[in-house]
């Protein structure tokens, strides 16, 4: 199978400072792959060597199967939304958007349809004739789409091209960006550092750190199974609490380092003994759940009520954070249990890998 | 005494003062200077009346004289020369050189400085070193020419009619590029990166990128450095009392030098006059052009 985009073993510096580690990745036509990970992880650098905007030091990049890890970002066919929308801002919205065809001499009947059907598809009729400083911010990011769709790419490439607008917006916009990928069916590589925009577009989410590929694959396996602490921490909003604990005689429960050392039954068996991490999401902390094993009795610190449902910091070392879906009062005890396949085991060492199956 | 200075400093007394300085100062250094010298191209003035208001009108009379002058046509054209050949070359090597300095190299900023020795330096000073180097029989620019073999005999850069004019232009055209570079260089880094990375992104090429980015988003800096550029070389007079003095017969004389002589060389100072408002009626022409460039510069 052929892929339509492909990398292999790329590796990146600045200098001294390696900015991509050996990252491989192939995304197969049509996917909707998001990158994420906190910032200076190297996404944007990851974006731009496969634009070509920036050239690769060592590995291969390849483009509906043709070896571009030399080319120009004009021999590559890929359309880029930046996330400063990088308009032409002495060009019209028309010129804007068909830029790229008059680049290419396209017949101006040809090239005046293609603007007809761009603007329809991202709303922007009616404001063909207006400066980008004429524009809101959401408009603007429309133009940027615009220009990119009009030229009917190998694939296309975002850069946070959400993360100027405000948070009603964003959501909106969110939704349409993923409208027309389905719509057109082209390959999108997307860069967010926000985990739920990558959870709720992709098909495939990418988590970098520090320039490596920490884990890929589909948005759900991320959150069910992540390969490692850091995953788990990443994905996941709010983010999944942590407790030192030691495995129990019986190899099938963990004793946690709380107040009153609770233990914790868990799916699968690990050897009796062994110091691992547990990551407990607060979503799976149920309240008053009936439940007779793996309960936790624990005092209640501080409650952020959000309406819809509130959140408690437990008044313990760590802290653990509760999501609940009733009022919870302050200052009283709370009883919350959690479902033994929800339990996560990670090594204390090192990566802090996965430990139970 | 306290509500007065505070009437006066948050009311009208505060504003109004600070506005009647600027205008005050306009009136006396600019305007009157002007209209002076408006005043005196429509009267017979001779050093014993510079002084007095009384004297006699007459008429076009000097601009009659003027327009009969043999060496008026010569010298207009000169001038064409001199503006022209100037301003283009100014240009195109400023901006030559400010597309350099974008390019990211070391010591850039650093010699990008260096460029601006030349404007620094006074302009007399700037006058004699180019009357060394230019100089017939012991000039530098003689010396390194025949040494590299290119010349055999020297050439009389500031006496042969010939070349003088164009030797003027060379050192004016030095004394401009750091000028033009500067501005030119501040419009060329005022373009964002990413704009032109989205061109590249959307296929265009080097010299697409130039053509379709980088020249129409300097559109106001270009207009505002080429009527600039127009003003300060009509204002260059320096160059001219150091090296050639117009000369010789004229063949490097230019308006702004030749309104000098008339006015305070031969003591025909109505004549003079009548070529400064000329020129004024230019430079204020150019200064529209400049002022319209700046104010639309979004548009079209
Ligand atoms: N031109 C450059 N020269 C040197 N180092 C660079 C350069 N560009 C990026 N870096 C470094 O490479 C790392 C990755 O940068 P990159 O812009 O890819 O981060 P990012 O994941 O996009 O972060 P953010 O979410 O903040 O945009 C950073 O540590 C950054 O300092
Ligand atoms: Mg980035």
């Amino acid at each position: 199978m052929t892929f339509q985009i492909e990398l292999d073993q790329i590796n990146k510096y600045y200098g001294a400072y390696h900015a991509l580690r050996d990252v491989s990745l192939q995304i197969p036509q049509g996917q909707f792959v998001a990158l994420v990970g906190p910032s200076g992880c190297g996404k944007s650098t990851l974006l731009r060597t496969i634009a070509g905007l920036e050239g690769i030091s060592d590995g291969r990049i390849e483009i509906a199967g043709r070896d571009v890890s030399t080319l120009a970002p004009r021999e590559r066919d890929l359309a880029m939304v930046f996330q400063s929308y990088a308009l032409y801002p002495h060009m019209t919205v028309r010129k804007n958007l068909t830029y790229s065809l008059r680049l290419k001499r396209r017949k101006a009947g040809e090239i005046d349809t293609a603007v007809e059907e761009i603007a329809r598809i991202t709303g922007l009729d009616g404001l063909l004739d207006r400066y980008p400083r004429e524009l809101s911010g959401g408009q603007r990011q429309r133009v940027a789409m615009g220009r990119a769709i009009i030229r009917d790419p190998k694939a296309f490439l975002f850069d946070e091209p959400l993360s100027n607008l405000d948070a009603a917006l964003r959501v909106h916009m969110r939704a349409e960006i993923r409208k027309l990928h389905n719509r057109l069916g082209a390959t999108s590589v997307y860069v967010t550092h926000d985990q739920i925009e990558a959870m709720t577009m992709a098909d495939h989410v990418v988590v970098l750190r520090a320039g490596r590929i920490e884990q890929q694959g589909a948005p759900l396996d991320l959150y069910d199974r992540p390969a490692n602490r850091f995953v788990a921490g990443f994905i996941g909003s709010p983010a999944m609490n942590f407790v030192d604990g030691v495995v129990a005689g019986d190899g099938r429960s963990v004793q946690l380092d709380l107040a009153g050392a609770p233990v914790l039954r868990f799916a699968g068996q690990r050897p009796a003994g062994e110091p691992v991490c547990v990551g407990l999401r607060p979503e799976h902390l149920e309240v008053g759940a009936g439940r007779d094993i793996n309960r936790l009795d624990l005092p209640v610190g501080m409650v952020e009520r959000t309406g819809a449902a509130s959140y408690v910091v437990s008044d313990t070392t760590p802290e653990l954070m509760i999501a609940a879906p009733v009022r919870v009062a302050d200052g009283a005890r709370i009883a919350v249990s959690i479902a033994p396949e929800n339990l996560h085991l990670f090594a204390r060492a090192g990566e802090g890998l996965r430990l139970n199956t | 005494m306290l509500k007065f200075t505070n009437t006066f400093r948050d009311g009208v007394g505060f504003d109004t003062l600070l506005v009647g300085i600027a205008l005050g100062y306009l009136v006396v250094f600019s305007a009157f200077p002007l209209a002076y010298n408006l005043l005196m191209s429509f009267q017979d003035v001779d050093l014993f009346s510079l002084t007095s208001f009384d004297r006699p009108f007459v008429g076009w009379d000097n601009y009659r004289e003027i327009l009969s002058r043999p060496e008026l046509l010569p010298i207009l054209w000169n001038t064409v020369k001199f503006v022209g050949i100037s301003v283009i070359a100014q240009l195109s090597l400023g901006f030559a050189i400010a597309m350099f300095f974008q390019l990211d190299f070391p010591f850039n900023t650093w010699l990008r400085g260096l460029f601006l020795a030349g404007w620094i330096m006074p302009a007399l000073v700037v006058g004699a070193v180019w009357s060394w180097v230019l100089a017939g029989d012991f000039g530098v620019l003689n010396h390194v020419l025949s040494e590299l073999g290119l010349i055999r005999a020297n050439i009389f850069w500031l006496s042969d009619p010939d070349v003088a004019l164009y030797s003027i232009i060379f050192a004016n055209i030095w004394l401009g590029v750091p000028f033009n570079m500067i501005l030119l260089s501040v419009g060329l880094a005022g373009i964002p990166e990413d704009v032109y990375e989205a061109a590249e992104m959307d296929g265009a090429t080097r010299i697409q990128r130039f053509f379709t980015i980088t020249l129409p988003m300097m559109r106001a800096q270009l207009g505002a450095v080429i009527s600039l550029g127009v003003i300060f070389t009509l204002q260059q007079f320096d160059l001219f009392a150091a090296l050639t003095q117009g000369g010789p017969a004229n063949s490097s004389n230019v308006f702004q030098y030749w309104s000098w002589q008339l006015a305070f060389q031969n003591y025909e100072i109505g004549l003079g006059s009548v070529i400064s408002v000329l020129m004024i009626g230019f430079v204020i022409a150019v200064a529209f052009v400049y002022v319209r460039s700046t104010r639309y510069e979004q548009e079209s």
